[in-house]
């Protein structure tokens, strides 16, 4: 990011930038895909500098400006950021995993899920039929139709829907959760999710690369950290 | 030396407590300032109003630029959000339905649904219940975008929820600036409007989706049931992280599947977390298709935008939980689904 469009960001964010410049600016956000990933490093950490709203500044969230400063993703926290200092360890927090070992499976999966185009994301449907086709060597009608990309047009019930669904290969062992039926999930969930939420989730689903970030750990099935208050049933 | 010290706290004493004061005023005396009064007026103007805006969405660390047109003429809304980057993808909210259009899987994804709030979103009526779990508060007023703008805060109380931070315009509510945040008020996902107009009327031409249709396939989601038969209405969470209440109980036959899941909702009035139980294949009393796919049974946590989901099995049942919380949330409540089968007490949550 030149130093010129840095300001330019900077007084946007402020809310200090002259309309004419502004539309400029985001024409060229726009266009440019390369400046809008670095802006959106840059807006989190201007967010974050600027002390919006009573944020604290811990010691990891000085070690992912660094991060984001050397141009690496600010979210992906080096592996001697303190656990709880980034979101993306927050989830194991409660987690029976050693950390260590976890944390390194959790980078390593964001830096897999975060380049784009590298895995399969919740709809592409095909390629997860076209992989299980090939892996089992099971071409059921509806996965070759999926396989093939058969348009199958209009009207119908959940029939069709099993074209765009492949589940996970059939296993002893329970798998993680499968993206394809992830989405279905989360799409049926988001009529009923708080419409602030349904936004996120929407939005989310509307994003190019947005295949779930799965984070891979087979956890026995024991109860969650006992919350501080729970109501009775 | 001590002499300025002592002339600064004596200037912050009754500072203190012309907060302790105005902290103590009763609710019910909700002024045009009240911050909740300000959460009402961006509902009405989300509901309400004409717009059309490009916003930023911000999640981490990746930007998408998206347009969002709303409009609302004679008491029907039609709505249409649309991906500006790579993707081209674009949702259409219309006529009792709400289509998504996959140009880059090739698909278009039909879902048959009430008309609901606004894609962009409000926020319920801020009622006792979600002031027992959020706090709100209103922050200094700033600028956005050269425009005056309030912010409020709804901060979560425990860690079972997230919060939000929005930057409302001064003059006419709608939330400028939206960031999503945990209990530690880390931000999770932003959004804001790099543009926002709220025209007297909004053409048709404007909410038809650009994408061509041609040679994609179209997918429909079953339709839900909202009143779900008593053998899929025998499963309840046990427990519950504090403020969570059922709300909705339902089924609906997801893609992929030979049998309708049960669909459990439960809410704090502000954070929503659906739980999803499907038998597994081999018990399912419903005569399965000869090519009905088995389900393998899955165990663990997957994040799902800016909330998570977490899946496991409950006496041979799959139990998905899936929400706009923390991971803690969706692994308590997933984790204390009973399967009330044969007549048992099914607490009423």
């Amino acid at each position: 990011m030149s130093e010129q469009i840095r300001e330019q960001v900077s007084a946007f964010l402020d809310g200090e930038l002259p309309d004419t410049e502004t539309e400029l600016l985001l024409k060229r956000l726009t266009r440019d895909g390369e400046l809008r990933e670095s802006f959106g490093r840059f807006a989190l950490i201007g967010e974050a500098l600027r002390g919006s709203g009573s944020q604290i500044l811990t010691r990891g969230f000085a070690s992912r400006v660094n991060l984001a400063i050397d141009g690496e993703p600010a979210h992906v926290p080096a592996l001697a950021t303190p656990p709880r200092a980034s979101r993306w360890w927050r989830p194991l927090a409660g987690v029976t995993v050693a950390a260590s070992v976890a944390a390194v499976a959790i980078v390593a999966l964001q830096q897999r899920a975060i380049s784009p185009k590298s895995g399969v994301s919740p709809l592409t449907a095909q390629n997860v039929a076209a992989q299980n086709v090939t892996a089992q060597n099971v071409a059921t009608p509806l996965q070759t139709a999926a396989t093939n990309q058969v348009p199958v047009q209009g009207g119908g019930g959940p029939r069709e829907a099993l074209s765009y669904t492949v589940p996970a290969a059939s296993t002893d062992a329970p798998s993680a959760i499968s993206p394809a039926r992830l989405t279905n999930y989360v799409f049926a969930h988001s009529k009923y999710s708080s419409v602030l939420g349904q936004r996120g989730v929407l939005a989310d689903l509307l994003i190019e690369d947005d295949e779930p970030q799965l984070i891979p750990m087979q956890r026995a099935a024991q109860p969650s950290p006992a919350p501080e208050k729970r109501v009775a049933p | 030396m001590t002499r300025p010290v002592s002339a600064f706290t004596s200037w912050l004493v009754p500072c203190a407590l012309l907060g302790a004061l105005l902290s103590s005023v009763p609710q019910r005396a909700r002024g045009a300032d009240d911050p909740r009064e300000w959460l009402e007026r961006m509902n009405k103007a989300l509901a309400t109003r004409n717009y059309d805006g490009t916003f930023f969405h911000i999640s981490g660390g990746r930007v998408e630029t998206m347009r969002i047109v709303h409009r609302v003429r004679s008491g029907r809304v039609t709505e249409r959000l649309q991906s500006l980057d790579g993707s081209g993808r674009e949702f259409v909210r219309a006529n009792d339905q709400l289509t998504c259009y996959l140009p880059d899987q090739h698909t278009v994804l039909v879902e048959p649904r009430q008309d609901r709030g606004p894609f962009l979103g409000s926020l319920p009526q801020f009622d006792a219940t979600v002031s027992d779990f959020y706090r709100i508060e209103a922050l200094p007023a700033t600028h956005i975008m050269g425009r005056p703008a309030r912010v409020i805060a709804v901060n979560p109380k425990d860690q079972f929820r997230f919060g939000y931070r929005l930057w409302l315009d001064e003059k006419t509510a709608m939330p400028l600036k939206t960031q999503l945040c945990d209990s530690r008020g880390q931000v999770i996902e932003q959004i804001f409007f790099a543009r926002l107009d709220m025209p007297e009327s909004i053409p048709d031409s404007d909410l038809a989706p650009t994408v061509h249709t041609g040679g994609m396939r179209w997918v429909r989601q079953g339709p839900s049931v909202d009143n779900a038969s008593e053998a899929l209405a025998a499963y309840r969470a046990s427990q519950l992280p504090p403020g969570f209440r059922l709300t909705v109980q339902g089924a609906q036959t997801l893609g992929g599947a030979s049998a309708p899941a049960s669909h459990l909702v439960y809410s704090d009035g502000l954070a929503t977390v659906s739980v999803f139980i499907e038998q597994s294949s081999s018990d399912s009393g419903v005569a399965a298709a000869p090519d009905s796919q088995a389900q393998a049974p899955m165990q663990g946590l997957a994040r799902v935008g800016s909330g998570y989901a977490f899946s496991t099995v409950v006496q041979g049942h799959q139990v998905t939980a899936v929400g706009e919380v923390p991971a803690q949330t969706v692994e308590f409540i997933a984790h204390s689904v009973k399967i009330y089968s044969g007549g048992g007490e099914i607490p009423h949550h």
